[in-house]
């Protein structure tokens, strides 16, 4: 019989109502052995006792429901963020608090490369914008000659200078949509929306979908993971062709990379009945720690970027209604076909049409054939009402609710794009709780900043940048908080039997925290320290 | 670049199987905006390489599924780089998105944004408050517009629907289509990089075509001002459906060439590495009436 490994800690939060807290966990072959007292658990017979976490605060591994691989990618390119923030190899790297540190950082960027590279950075906070906008001057004072391209944070605009700006030859004002003109009459550098992003982003080798291909970027995504004590994420599209799969296997296999990882198949690059079988083929290549076999549908846009699709009274500024990725007619097919065959949806929704819409789909869908195995998931599913989450409830579907956005884009929502009313009810986790819907918390990163605690902060706090509480009534509970980023998110992912609380049986997957996140106080949730994980007992410390 | 637009079920398929079709040495490269089966024709297609059909013609038809970027940056790398690209915009597609991209891209040139619907489903579509405004961006968006299915319905549906057209886009010429069925002419403009310009000054152009649409052409060596034949396209009525021309322009050396489809007139300089050797000139085709030569006559007459 193998051995059994005993972690004492200063207290363990299972997510086990039956035994909610405990001092010891035992582990054996990977798994929860046992909790509970060093009495209860000896009877289980021999054991190494482990007081590295003596101190510590157990809990359950984090589970990241929605967030991207390229969060792992992205740190290639410089980072001129407002916040601070810590890149994968845990180098700090404080926020840039003015348009000078901005310039200071390219800068100091700009010596480090070698002749030929361009200079790219991301994080760019639209915090700078508000007085005086960047400019290619701003830029070209970084280099002449040197392309030079700033990612914002929302990757809907970019800065470039004039070295860029000419690659594409956009030099004098030739009424192209999406690239802004200076006092001058000619293109200042600000570039919005992909079109006009996209010759520069071509002739300098950026490539955001790559940039989560390759061996670093998994590993990269791993140390992202560790560092905020996440032990399961999901990668919320992929076209997974066999060779990108094969590499994934072989990179989570390593007993040194510390999350299990699931990504799901982009659902809209073929038609429905290829997209139902490539699903069920992936599905048997799933691991222990790579789960494949779910698909992602994408069928609006973003918020802030006026792109969702809302139903009336549609944007509070009067901007157009936003777009759909799938016609609401080939929706219907494509979910029949893929819950007719047992295929789990997750379907972005982020305006409340395209929530009515994806609901309507999934009830026909429902109405021919009863699988009550799957748990289809709406993410995002940020403007829904409480007559949709009623209708969540009656058809069995799950919510990943957008909790960061709060803090992000909160003010925007409520002063420009959806206005007072839906913005205070964003993000329901509490009417979620009301009607007993199942529910997750999630960053979307590189969107917003990986960190679940953070995102329980959200959902607990409601504050936005500027400090405005966003709708009282939908704040929940810190229990409620750790439960949507653990045993929540685990059941979005069908993954709850395995991991998302600390029980008997299930992964010996853990977030080890320096504080108590139960005591800490919900204004500090966010704060609480993190030595690392353990997966399937193996200690994983961020370095 | 032309971009082909439309709601579900209009019949962008078939025209764009008969332009494959009827391709005439020029080598046309279709992307396909959408998520269901590559829509082309079995008898055209030479060889299937991962996403992307090579017909025996030359020409490429490439599925982009909802993954618009992805796309252009495979159309640009390909070799050898296609006489026209053809984008197969998916139903619920605003073209005006698309078609900025090829105003962006220094590597394109926007041919125009045609957009086809469906008279038959028109007004069903367009009610439709899910649908409504992207209906409508797609007509008003559109250089030309194409009624298709124009044999299923009867004159009073399809005059109805034509007054509802106009209303949205009053700029656009408007042309009826039976089976999804239009010349290449019309729909790509005339190619007159390769020379034919010289054919057809000269008359010798042949090629049998559908007795609505009427073609006139005029040579000219005349310098021309660039701001003068700007106004000049601008003014000609919308049965004038595509003008295209090369000419010297006043004040600049080299080649200029123009070209107008709708509301969309491009002047720009012809490329130095352009294969161009035959006259300069101007070509036009547009709905066949009295008046088709006497209007362009008198234009280009006040430029000259
Ligand atoms: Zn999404
Ligand atoms: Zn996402």
């Amino acid at each position: 019989m193998s051995a059994i490994t005993v972690f004492s800690a200063k207290k363990i939060i299972t997510m086990n109502p039956v035994r909610p807290h405990a001092t010891h966990v035992a582990i054996r072959d990977g798994r929860v052995l046992a909790t509970g007292t060093i009495e209860e658990i000896s009877g289980w017979g021999d054991y190494q006792l482990d007081d590295s976490f003596a101190d510590k605060v157990i809990m359950p591994g984090f589970v990241e429901g929605h967030c991207h691989l390229m969060a792992g990618g992205i740190w290639r390119y410089t980072y001129v963020g407002y916040q601070d923030r810590v890149d994968p190899d845990g180098r700090q790297w404080p926020g840039v608090k003015s348009l000078e540190e901005v310039l200071a950082r390219l800068q100091e960027a700009e010596a480090d490369l070698g002749p030929d590279d361009p200079l790219v950075a991301w994080g760019f906070d639209p915090i700078f914008l508000m007085d005086r906008r960047l400019d290619k001057n701003d830029l070209d004072s970084v280099s002449q000659n040197r392309p030079i391209a700033i990612i914002h944070s929302n990757f809907h605009l970019m800065t470039v200078n004039s070295a860029s700006l000419s690659l594409a030859n956009y030099v004098a004002d030739m009424d192209i949509d999406g690239v802004a003109i200076g006092p001058d009459g000619t293109p200042n550098g600000e570039l919005q929306e992909m079109a006009a992003m996209f010759p520069i982003m071509r002739r300098l080798g950026i490539d955001l979908r790559e940039l989560g291909r390759t061996t670093r970027s998994l590993v990269d995504f791993g140390k992202v993971c560790n560092r905020v004590g996440v032990t399961t994420a999901a990668d919320l599209i992929n076209d997974l062709p066999d060779e990108d799969v094969a590499q994934m296997r072989v990179i989570t296999d390593g007993s040194d990379y510390p999350i299990r990882l699931m990504s799901l198949l982009n659902g809209i690059s073929q038609p429905a009945e290829e997209t139902r079988e490539r699903a069920l083929e992936l599905k048997a290549k799933s691991t222990e720690k790579l789960r494949l076999g779910a698909v992602k549908i994408i069928t609006d846009g973003s918020i802030q970027g006026f792109t969702a699709r809302l139903r009336w009274p549609h944007h509070y500024n009067g901007a157009p209604n936003g777009i759909w990725n799938i016609a609401p007619e080939q929706l219907n097919v494509l979910v029949s076909v893929l819950h007719e065959a047992g295929v789990q949806m997750h379907i972005h929704t982020n305006g409340d049409e395209a929530i009515e819409v994806a609901l309507e789909a999934l009830e026909q869908a429902k109405i021919k054939k009863n699988r009550p195995d799957l748990l289809h998931v709406l993410q995002h599913c940020q403007m829904a009402d409480r007559a949709q989450f009623r209708k969540m409830k009656r058809l069995g579907v799950a919510a990943n609710l957008f909790s960061n956005h709060i803090y992000y884009f909160g003010d925007k929502h409520y002063e420009l794009t959806i206005g007072p009313d839906r913005a205070l009810r964003m993000d329901a986790c509490q009417s979620a709780i009301d009607y007993g819907v199942p529910f997750a918390i999630h960053s979307d990163a590189p969107v917003t900043p990986m960190a679940p605690l953070f995102t329980a902060w959200c959902a607990v706090n409601r504050l936005t940048e500027s400090g405005k509480c966003l709708g009282e009534y939908e704040r929940i509970g810190v229990s409620e908080a750790l439960q949507a980023i653990t045993l929540g998110a685990a059941t979005t992912l069908h993954m709850d039997h395995e991991v998302g609380s600390i029980e008997t049986g299930k992964w010996a997957d853990f977030a080890i925290l320096d504080d108590d996140p139960e005591t800490i106080g919900a204004g500090k949730l966010k704060d609480v320290g993190i030595w690392g994980t353990v997966l399937a007992g193996e200690k994983h410390k961020i370095p | 670049m032309t971009v082909l637009g439309g709601f579900l079920g209009s019949g962008k398929t078939t025209l764009v199987n008969h332009l494959l079709r009827h391709a005439d040495g020029k080598r046309i490269m279709v992307l396909v905006n959408d998520f269901g089966e590559l829509p082309i024709d079995q008898d055209l297609i030479a060889a299937k390489d991962g996403n992307i059909l090579t017909l025996a013609n030359g020409c490429a038809c490439c599925s982009m599924g909802a993954d618009l970027y992805k796309a252009f940056a495979a159309a640009l790398d390909y070799a050898p780089a296609p006489d026209h690209l053809l984008i197969e915009a998916s139903g619920v597609a605003e073209p005006k998105r698309i078609a900025n991209f090829a105003r962006a891209e220094p590597d394109l040139t926007l041919n125009g944004v045609i957009t086809m619907v469906d008279a038959v489903n028109f007004e069903k579509t367009r009610t439709d408050n899910r649908l409504s405004d992207i209906v409508e961006a797609q007509i008003t968006g559109a250089h030309m517009l194409l009624l298709n299915k124009c044999d299923l319905v009867p004159t009073q549906d399809l005059e109805k629907c034509e007054s509802v057209l106009r209303g949205f886009n009053g700029t656009a010429p408007l042309i009826r289509v039976e089976h999804g069925v239009l010349s290449a002419d019309i729909f790509f403009g005339e190619d007159i990089k390769a020379g034919r310009l010289k054919e057809i000054s000269e008359g010798s152009h042949t090629h049998t075509h559908e007795a609505d649409f009427a073609r006139w052409s005029v040579a000219t060596d005349t310098e021309i001002d660039k701001a003068a034949l700007r106004e000049t396209l601008l003014q000609l009525p919308s049965s004038i459906l595509r003008v295209k021309g090369i000419f010297r322009a006043s004040g600049e050396d080299g080649l200029w060439i123009a070209h107008k489809v709708g509301a969309h007139i491009d002047i720009s300089r012809l490329p130095t590495d352009s294969s161009f050797s035959g006259n300069t000139g101007f070509v036009a085709i547009g709905l066949s009436n009295q008046d088709f030569t006497t209007i362009l006559d008198t234009a280009f007459q006040s430029i000259k």
